[in-house]
């Protein structure tokens, strides 16, 4: 449910840029294709940052979520917070 | 081989995992960060060039500031008429000197040291000599480079 | 990551099992309204974004009116991956402004501004203005055609309040027109006055929202409800909003860096078709609507009087909510809720469109 929400948003802010881009053009963004390859590069790397983080924090949550059924979350007083 | 129990529990393999990679994650992030913060540390140049009208027809016994690189060069004419340049730079604490010209030598106003013409540090807290540069003749061009640097002109 | 000794040193001086046990404490109710939950989070979130990339602009942006283009064409060409965390500012501000209207809309049609928590509407109702002043005061740092001309036409349209309008417009400015002393005086706003302000409302919002618990919606009150702690549980769904919020704000950073225009001539007529960003749009479309005069008063003065007391009605919504009050359904305001979201989202579009 949130996945298509923040696509549409996505889609009504690009199609908002467009109007705006009628400027005089100085350069924004690499113009060097090399370095366009790296920026291109390095965000997919930050992509699999992110979704890695995402899958292990889901994994996380499916533990906790396993123990608090079982309902030995409440026997250990010592657990740190974010267990 | 398999084992009956596991090596580490189930809550140390994911904290160790999400941790881990979390420092990873943002070790990253923070390093392009900090890429930006922090400016493009400079160098000094190897050589700077100069026009030759503008410095060999000082006055003997004078010196003319120059930009090397974003501190203090100074052309310097002897007494009797011979050139040198040298770095304008106080060794002591990198402040920049002066010549005072009827006393023959430089002068740094920090902490009172004094160099001679020669750029060797005769009195206060200095502990080195100036640093000298070579002067050379290219065409048209008069060069200012760091002592056994071989200069390298672009073909312009 | 365990170091029993370092913990026993902290726990020698604080009491740490005080806080700890405070904090399992917090629990969030879940229902079919839960997801709105997240706004706020996500708000604060971009929000910290913005300090950061900010913070790390202001080294390198010179705030002085002769040199504030050139200083961001040097950011962006010059500097090691300026562009990229100039991109970041722009887009973590738009998105920004997109899920605070959302966040708004959201408490204000499941109603959480009811008794007892009129003071989170109200101090939200302040950072509103303060974020979209933000944006303002941002905008304007560009000095380019479009921003000052932007400006000019938001300052001059704060005049026309009346008795306070000129006042106003000329504590904006700093003087009568914008110059470079309305540059020096909104950096001045953008990097202290609005940081500092900012720092201690939303302290105050999120300690608010710490005291009262989350709302819950009263059409699902009655239902029999599981409450989830916060810590560990909804800590890391939090956390993985976030995360996928700031994907999104630095794809948008490499794919649609922001442009920059021309540097900014006072005396140069404005530009065609200058239009301000895009969340000022509605404002503008209901200026627009009204005729230059009504039976012989100025007419954009009693727009701005209908769009003010608009505005004033909303800031007392609660007060005017009496069935919320007292936890009755009320959907009057429901209704009162929808037409102002659509009025916005209408009169944006029109603004785009024409």
């Amino acid at each position: 449910m949130m996945k298509p929400m923040i696509i549409a948003l996505a889609g009504i802010l690009l199609s908002a840029l467009n109007l705006f881009a009628q400027q005089d053009k100085i350069d924004v963004f690499p113009a060097v294709p090399y370095d366009r390859f790296i920026v291109y590069q390095n965000l997919i790397i930050f992509w699999i940052g992110i979704i890695g983080l995402i899958v292990i924090i889901k994994m996380k949550l499916r533990e906790i979520e396993r123990t608090q059924k079982m309902g030995i979350d409440k026997e250990e007083k010592d657990i740190p917070l974010l267990d | 081989m398999k084992i009956d129990f596991s090596l580490v529990s189930r809550r140390t393999f994911l904290n160790t995992l999400f941790g881990g990679w979390l420092v990873a994650f943002m070790g990253g992030s923070f390093y392009g960060l900090l890429k930006f913060a922090f400016p493009t540390l400079g160098k000094e140049p190897d050589f700077v060039i100069l026009k030759p009208e503008d410095y060999l027809n000082i006055p003997d016994n004078s010196v003319k500031p120059f930009a090397w690189g974003g501190k203090l060069g100074l052309f310097f004419k002897h007494s009797n008429g011979s050139t040198a340049a040298l770095k304008g730079v106080c060794t002591h604490m990198e402040c920049n000197i002066t010549y005072i010209p009827q006393d023959k030598k430089f002068y740094c106003a920090c902490h009172k040291g004094w160099f001679d013409e020669n750029g060797k540090n005769i009195e206060g807290p200095p502990p080195k000599p100036l640093e000298f540069f070579d002067i050379t003749f290219e065409g048209d061009k008069l060069i200012v480079a760091k002592k056994g640097i071989k200069v390298e002109l672009p073909k312009a | 990551m365990n170091c029993p000794r370092l913990k026993s040193w902290f726990s020698e001086r604080y009491d740490f099992e005080e806080m700890k046990s405070l904090a399992k404490q917090k629990l969030v109710p879940i229902h079919k309204y839960e997801i709105w939950y997240y706004t706020g989070g996500i708000v604060l979130f971009l929000f910290i974004i913005q300090f950061i990339t900010g913070m790390v602009l202001s080294f390198y942006y010179i705030p002085y009116f002769e040199q504030a283009h050139k200083s961001i064409i040097d950011i962006v060409t010059k500097l090691n991956m300026g562009w990229f965390f100039r991109s970041l500012h722009h887009w973590g501000a738009q998105i920004a402004i997109v899920v605070l209207f959302i966040h708004v809309w959201s408490t204000l049609l499941l109603k959480a501004y009811r008794k007892p928590r009129e003071f989170l509407w109200f101090s939200g109702f302040i950072l509103l203005g303060i974020s979209i002043f933000f944006g303002l005061s941002g905008y304007l740092l560009l000095w380019d055609e479009r921003a000052f001309a932007a400006v000019r036409v938001a300052t001059g349209g704060a005049g026309n309040l009346p008795v306070v309008g000129e006042f106003i417009k000329s504590f904006l400015r700093g003087g009568i027109d914008v110059t470079g002393d309305t540059l020096t005086r909104f950096y001045a706003f953008h990097v202290s006055v609005l940081p500092l302000v900012t720092l201690a409302l939303i302290g105050l919002h999120v300690l608010l929202v710490q005291y009262h618990g989350m709302s819950v919606p009263l059409s699902v009150k009655k239902e029999e409800r599981k409450e989830i702690p916060f810590f560990p549980n909804l800590f890391y769904k939090d956390l993985v909003i976030w995360l996928v919020v700031l994907g999104i704000i630095v794809s948008l950073a490499t794919f649609l860096p922001p442009e920059i225009g021309k540097k900014a001539d006072p005396l140069a007529p404005a530009p065609e078709n200058i239009k301000p960003e895009w969340y000022f749009l509605f404002l503008f479309q209901t200026l627009k609507l009204f005729p230059g005069e009504i039976l012989g008063l100025n007419g954009e003065t009693i727009a701005i009087l209908l769009i003010s007391a608009g505005i004033f009605f909303f800031f007392l919504i609660p007060f005017f909510d009496r069935k919320s009050q007292r936890g009755e359904k009320s959907t009057l305001f429901t209704w009162i809720g929808v037409i102002y979201f659509l009025y916005f989202v209408i009169m944006t579009v029109f603004g785009f469109i024409s």
